[in-house]
């Protein structure tokens, strides 16, 4: 055979593979030549009364021709789009009327699977889009899933770590001043479910932080810093305000991503645990996100107000601070200040019904000069 | 150019003559040895997003080897990677080869290989991934296994079921369905098949003798676990 081959030829005497055959179409049907094999069947034309017309093929994009009684039954496959056309043109209308139908069924597969991996590719993308768009609810909802007794143990374990190795004070005017302030502030707030536990560390940095679970600690250097009572009372309603919004565990989620939320809506938040180990995630330097701190603040001077304490304190204590400052105090590095967080501030405090102040009953000068018994600020 | 599979069995080699200028295409890797007159390139087969696209796709090579016989008619050795046997198959420009990934070893210059994509579960299921590799073309092909290769010849609507994992070549006249071993979900997990494959003839399929996946597991069960 010199022509080049366009068909298979599967049949008794051909091998499993298929031998390669050419083959021609006329008017009087398909003339096929096959190298190798008997002479009985090279050269022979099939008149195409005698064809059934099928797609086969992994893809199904092969034209089948068959013909013959079994077991001497001859198949043929075809893709060379050449022939394909040829035996279109050629064929009588219902063996063309066969091969149409067949056509449409390789149609529909491949639209079928164009479908198939479009609604993949769709479902993957959408999935992707939810969980960029979604991720702030998805947070929220693993956050409400966290039994609180769960979340008072990892607050309570990281600030007893931490306590261990700070110069604590027990007692003194101080620590009493920061209870009374943070009982007054606890006591407005509607269906607290945690005890609130603030402890006073001797320290030059002027820094306060929140853990979750109702866990707080306030450095000395920061009520030295302060110039009011109320302006410390800012501070501590700011952080009572994280606590209470579980802005930590929050944190704790979207650090862990996507692993830890799953780990929790399927109802398994001690699993937790060992994730935050895996990942190392230290509680005392987790920072709040931006709109976190946003609404501490908010809801901060909300408290205060409740609380009957002048929340004007809160914001000159934040202003002062970064006025003086300038990023080098610790509680600034965390809470960044910013003219505009400010004036959202004074804006709230504008909108807030004016209520009867009650000052605190204490001399903030005293608890000052109680201090000062402990190392100094720097000036 | 000739091939001759030498040592038949677990550890082949394929010597292939090459007459002067000819060349062939041989999975990154393959040479054992080759004659002076053999220059090795490396080229990236149906250029570079081919090239791409075959190795983000189908996880085989980026590039080929070209051994090309410059200076005259050499010969090359050719070996696969793993453990099993070497087949040759003559590629007559009509027959066509559906190849998993880490099955191809060689081709002479007229080989054309490209990647196919396959459809949504037989590319979940079939155990090959979502692309494999068409191999079409005229002259010699060379396929390797893991394992023993076994050849499996279908007549026109002869049924055979493969497990997907067993799969090395078939020939694209054959259709094959993915299916559960067994009639339960459960029972297809624990007959330890899973899914398999329901081919339908006319066409040869290529199966190997083991499954690289299992084999994997096997071994890594001996490899000690660092703290």
């Amino acid at each position: 055979m010199t022509v080049v081959p366009n068909a298979l030829c599967f049949g008794a005497e051909f091998p499993s593979a298929g031998a390669a055959c050419h083959v021609e179409v006329s008017s009087r049907g398909l003339t096929l030549h096959v190298e190798g094999c008997s002479p009985e069947t090279d050269g022979i034309t099939v008149p195409f009364s005698s064809l059934t017309v099928s797609v086969g093929g992994l893809d199904h994009d092969q034209l089948v021709l068959r013909w013959g009684k079994e077991p001497s039954t001859l198949t043929l496959y075809v893709k060379d789009s050449v022939l394909i056309r040829k035996f279109r043109e050629t064929a009588p209308p219902d063996l063309t009327h066969h091969f149409d139908a067949a056509a449409d069924t390789v149609r529909q597969a491949r639209a079928h699977r164009r479908r198939t991996w479009g609604i993949v590719v769709g479902s993957l993308g959408t999935l992707a889009l939810f969980l960029w768009l979604g991720s702030d609810w998805l947070v929220d909802l693993s956050v409400s899933r966290i039994p609180i007794e769960w979340e008072q143990k990892l607050g309570e374990s990281a600030y007893r770590d931490f306590l261990a190795q700070q110069d604590v004070m027990k007692e003194g005017p101080a620590v009493a001043a920061v209870n009374d302030m943070t009982q007054r502030l606890t006591s407005r707030v509607t269906s607290n479910p945690y005890t609130f536990e603030v402890t006073v560390v001797k320290s030059d940095s002027v820094n306060a932080f929140a853990l979750p679970g109702g866990y707080i600690v306030v450095f000395s250097g920061l009520m030295k810093k302060a110039e009011s009572g109320e302006e410390v009372a800012g501070v501590l309603s700011h952080e009572v305000n994280h606590v209470l919004l579980r802005h930590g565990l929050g944190r704790i989620v979207k650090t862990l991503g996507l692993a830890a939320v799953v780990t929790i809506l399927v109802g398994d938040p001690q699993g937790l645990a060992g994730l935050m180990k895996q990942v190392g995630l230290e509680l005392v330097t987790l920072k709040f996100g931006r709109a976190q701190e946003t609404e501490a603040d908010l809801t901060g001077l909300q408290l205060l107000q409740r609380a009957k304490i002048d929340p004007a304190g809160m914001i000159r204590f934040f202003e002062r601070l970064s006025e003086r400052d300038q990023g080098q105090t610790e509680w600034l590095s965390t809470h960044p200040m910013s003219a505009t967080r400010a004036e959202r501030l004074k804006v709230e405090l504008a909108s807030l019904p004016k209520t009867t102040l009650e000052p605190f009953p204490f001399d903030w000068k005293k608890i000052q000069e109680s201090l000062s018994g402990e190392p100094m600020a720097a000036p | 150019m000739k091939s001759e599979i030498l040592y038949p069995g677990a550890f082949p080699m394929v010597r292939v003559e090459l007459a002067a200028r000819e060349h062939i295409k041989a999975e990154s890797g393959a040479m054992v040895s080759a004659s002076p007159t053999i220059d090795i390139e490396s080229k990236m087969e149906g250029g570079f997003l081919g090239a791409l696209s075959r190795k983000l796709l189908t996880g085989e090579k980026f590039f080929f080897q070209t051994l090309r016989a410059n200076r005259g008619a050499g010969e090359v050795l050719l070996a696969p990677t793993v453990p099993g046997e070497i087949v040759v198959l003559e590629l007559d420009g009509v027959n066509e080869y559906l190849v998993q990934k880490d099955g191809f070893l060689a081709g002479a210059e007229t080989v054309k290989i490209e990647s196919q994509m396959q459809s949504f579960s037989r590319g979940l299921l079939g155990g090959e991934g979502f692309f494999i590799l068409k191999i079409s073309g005229t002259g010699p092909l060379i396929l390797n296994s893991f394992g023993a290769i076994h050849k499996v010849e279908l007549k026109p609507e002869q049924e055979y079921i493969v497990d997907n994992s067993h799969l090395v070549a078939w020939s694209s006249t054959t259709s094959y369905n993915i299916e559960r071993a067994a009639s339960g979900w459960v029972a297809s997990f624990t007959s330890g098949e899973g899914f398999v494959c329901r081919f339908r003839g006319p066409g040869v399929v290529y199966i190997q003798s083991r499954n690289p996946g299992s084999f994997g597991a096997w071994i890594r069960q001996f490899i000690p676990v660092s703290e």
